[in-house]
């Protein structure tokens, strides 16, 4: 035991690791690099980077056939951290390289952390309009939302990843059980008079019997739009109450809805929300362009912030000037274009959570001072050896 | 001892952090909310998307640089999620509307089977003509629905056929609701027709400020019973 514990130590510290693992970090990414062609931005973090291990199909088969950027990542940082455990002794005079190196440390796990639990929404506004929420770019939940109450909703958000898995979704909200038919990523919807060879539906309720649903292979390229679809049955206590077709929310917004115990119920299959205790209203969107041209000069959003528990106050979203509250950052990232610039009022902000935004510049300075001291340091040592 | 724990370390750092998904179910409450409107309410003519690809019409224009912070370059994927999908309609022979001369057509744009922009006293209308599958969750629903997107109180299913004349126009049974709310002649109004047929329901929406809907309704009735079946 003794022996495997020293030969993995030594393994663990040696520099050769460290050169073995770069070289197979650089592969990793010029291959990613490669495969953003098929895949594109999103699709190659998600395979490359956000991964354990790099997956191929071969023939029928899904195999792994190399490290994935969190293994990579995992290993560097623990073969740093061991290399300063046990190589690298705490002195004064290595002072630079320990700051520098523990930046490198910091750099890494911010970038963990930061693929692990960061998230991206986007929140649409038009002028005058106020909203609590953000909306997830890729990921879809299925709301049933009780609308029995003329002043309040009660949601029931079910993600998709729930709907994948084929089990039965009980909540104590509902008097019903959701049970998943068939979930689709990606789909074409068409009516089923117009698709004549159409596979029977399994949905009996709703609007799903006139549906004709395709499944669709999922499309990583960057301007895609995958359009989910999938099948619920709702089980009451006396039984089904009809399996429904539910179409992604952006093609069809009109909700199907019904009525089951005295409530009425509405379905939504929509882009994940992620909600906030504050809201956000648009007073006014901005797009300058440079007089007698079209070239765009600057985008900005005017917003009115609405904290619950302290006075609404206004602020001013442009490039580079993100509005941060909440935990949120927001920032300018698109608009819907009109026939002229007096013509837009919409303005699209992305809204990012990401607890680790301030490890990178942390980090950073840490490398900085790290490098300045070490080379300063050595400065003097050689200032000291030329005045001997 | 000391070998293992920074091993220890990281391998647990990096466990409880992949275990931090969002795969669970999640209630809240909410202040009522309106229904997202029929696509017909998007702007027409803003471009085209089609599922599984396409350029998203709305984005940052060519010679913009990329935003700042993560994800920068899916502004257009997001608006493809938002704003301007192709939307299943419903199909099959197509109703026709006469084009009626001062009012001027637009592209209809993925979503919507026609448009409009219909001048008057206060300000230009829209006019917009949709189509989807089934009864869209039937009369009461769509009025209602209209109705809260201009700040009116939904009525109660007795309300309703009080609230909305039928038109027979060519052997189709239009349902016509007049919402055209208090206020100055500047608050937004909606003048709405919807007819089944088809397997489907379409709609005839003229949103706009109260005091042209005022001077256009007989225009737009007018135009309603110019609609004909094939």
């Amino acid at each position: 035991m003794a022996d495997v514990l020293r030969l993995l130590r030594s393994v663990l510290v040696s520099l050769r690791l460290t050169v073995v693992l770069l070289a197979m970090s650089i592969v990793l990414v010029f291959w990613a690099t490669l495969d953003q062609v098929h895949l594109g931005v999103w699709g190659v973090q998600q395979k490359f980077f956000h991964a354990f291990l790099v997956f191929i199909h071969l023939g029928g088969l899904v195999v792994p056939v190399y490290p994935g950027g969190y293994v990579l990542g995992l290993l560097l940082l623990a073969n740093l951290i061991a290399a300063h455990l046990f190589r690298l002794r705490l002195t004064w005079r290595k002072l630079g390289i320990w700051l520098a190196h523990g930046g490198l440390i910091l750099l890494l796990v911010g970038e963990l952390v930061s693929g692990l639990v960061q998230r991206d929404y986007m929140m649409r506004l038009d002028e005058g309009e106020t909203k609590s929420y953000a909306e997830s770019n890729r990921d879809y939940e299925l709301a049933v939302v009780d609308a029995t109450d003329p002043n309040f909703d009660d949601v029931v958000a079910i993600p998709t990843a729930l709907l994948a898995r084929d089990a039965a979704i009980q909540n104590p909200k509902l008097p019903f059980k959701v049970v998943p038919k068939g979930y689709f990523p990606n789909s074409d919807v068409q009516m089923r008079a117009s698709v004549p060879n159409a596979p029977a539906s399994p949905a009996t309720a709703g609007m799903g019997p006139m549906l004709a649903i395709t499944p669709l292979a999922l499309d990583y390229s960057e301007d895609a739009h995958n359009s989910p679809a999938a099948y619920v049955e709702l089980v009451g206590p006396a039984g089904s109450l009809g399996t429904f077709a539910l179409v992604d929310s952006t093609r069809l917004p009109n909700p199907q809805s019904f009525s089951f115990a005295g409530r009425t119920f509405k379905l939504f299959l929509r882009p994940a929300r992620r909600y906030q205790p504050f809201s956000l209203t648009l007073e006014k969107f901005s797009h300058d362009v440079y007089a007698g041209t079209d070239i765009p000069k600057n985008f900005s959003s005017k917003v009115r912030l609405n904290p619950p528990d302290a006075p609404s106050r206004e602020f001013l979203i442009f490039m580079n000037n993100p509005l941060r509250f909440g935990g949120l950052t927001f920032y300018q990232a698109s608009y819907v274009p009109g026939d002229t610039t007096a013509d837009e009022h919409t303005t699209i902000l992305q809204v990012v959570r990401n607890p680790s935004w301030l490890v990178p510049y942390i980090a950073c300075a840490a490398i900085t001072l790290g490098l300045v001291i070490q080379f300063l340091l050595h400065l003097a040592g050689f200032a000291k050896r030329r005045a001997a | 001892m000391a070998t293992r724990f920074p091993l220890l370390a990281t391998a647990a750092l990096g466990l409880l952090l992949a275990g931090c998904g969002d795969d669970r179910v999640v209630t809240y409450r909410v202040p009522k909310e309106r229904d997202p409107d029929l696509p017909g309410m998007a702007a027409a003519g803003a471009g085209q998307s089609t599922n599984g690809g396409g350029s998203a019409a709305p984005s940052l224009p060519p010679g913009h640089p990329a935003v700042d912070g993560a994800g920068a370059g899916r502004p257009g994927e997001a608006m493809a999620t938002m704003a301007n999908t192709a939307v299943p309609t419903a199909d099959g022979a197509p109703l026709s509307w006469p084009a009626p001369a001062g009012w001027t057509p637009r592209a209809a744009g993925p979503m919507r089977k026609g448009s409009f922009t219909v001048p008057g006293p206060a300000g230009d209308s829209d006019l917009s003509i949709t189509a989807f599958p089934g009864d869209v969750g039937g009369e009461l629903a769509n009025v209602n629905r209209w109705r809260g997107q201009i700040g009116m109180t939904p009525l109660a299913p007795g309300e309703l056929d009080a609230s909305v004349r039928h038109l027979a126009v060519g052997g189709l049974d239009l349902v016509y609701a007049a919402l055209l709310p208090e206020g100055d002649a500047r608050v937004k109004g909606i003048l709405g027709a919807m007819v089944p047929f088809g397997g489907g329901t379409w709609f005839f929406k003229l949103s706009g400020p109260k005091g042209s809907l005022q001077a256009n309704q007989e225009a737009f009735l007018a135009f309603l019973r110019g609609i004909k079946a094939p």
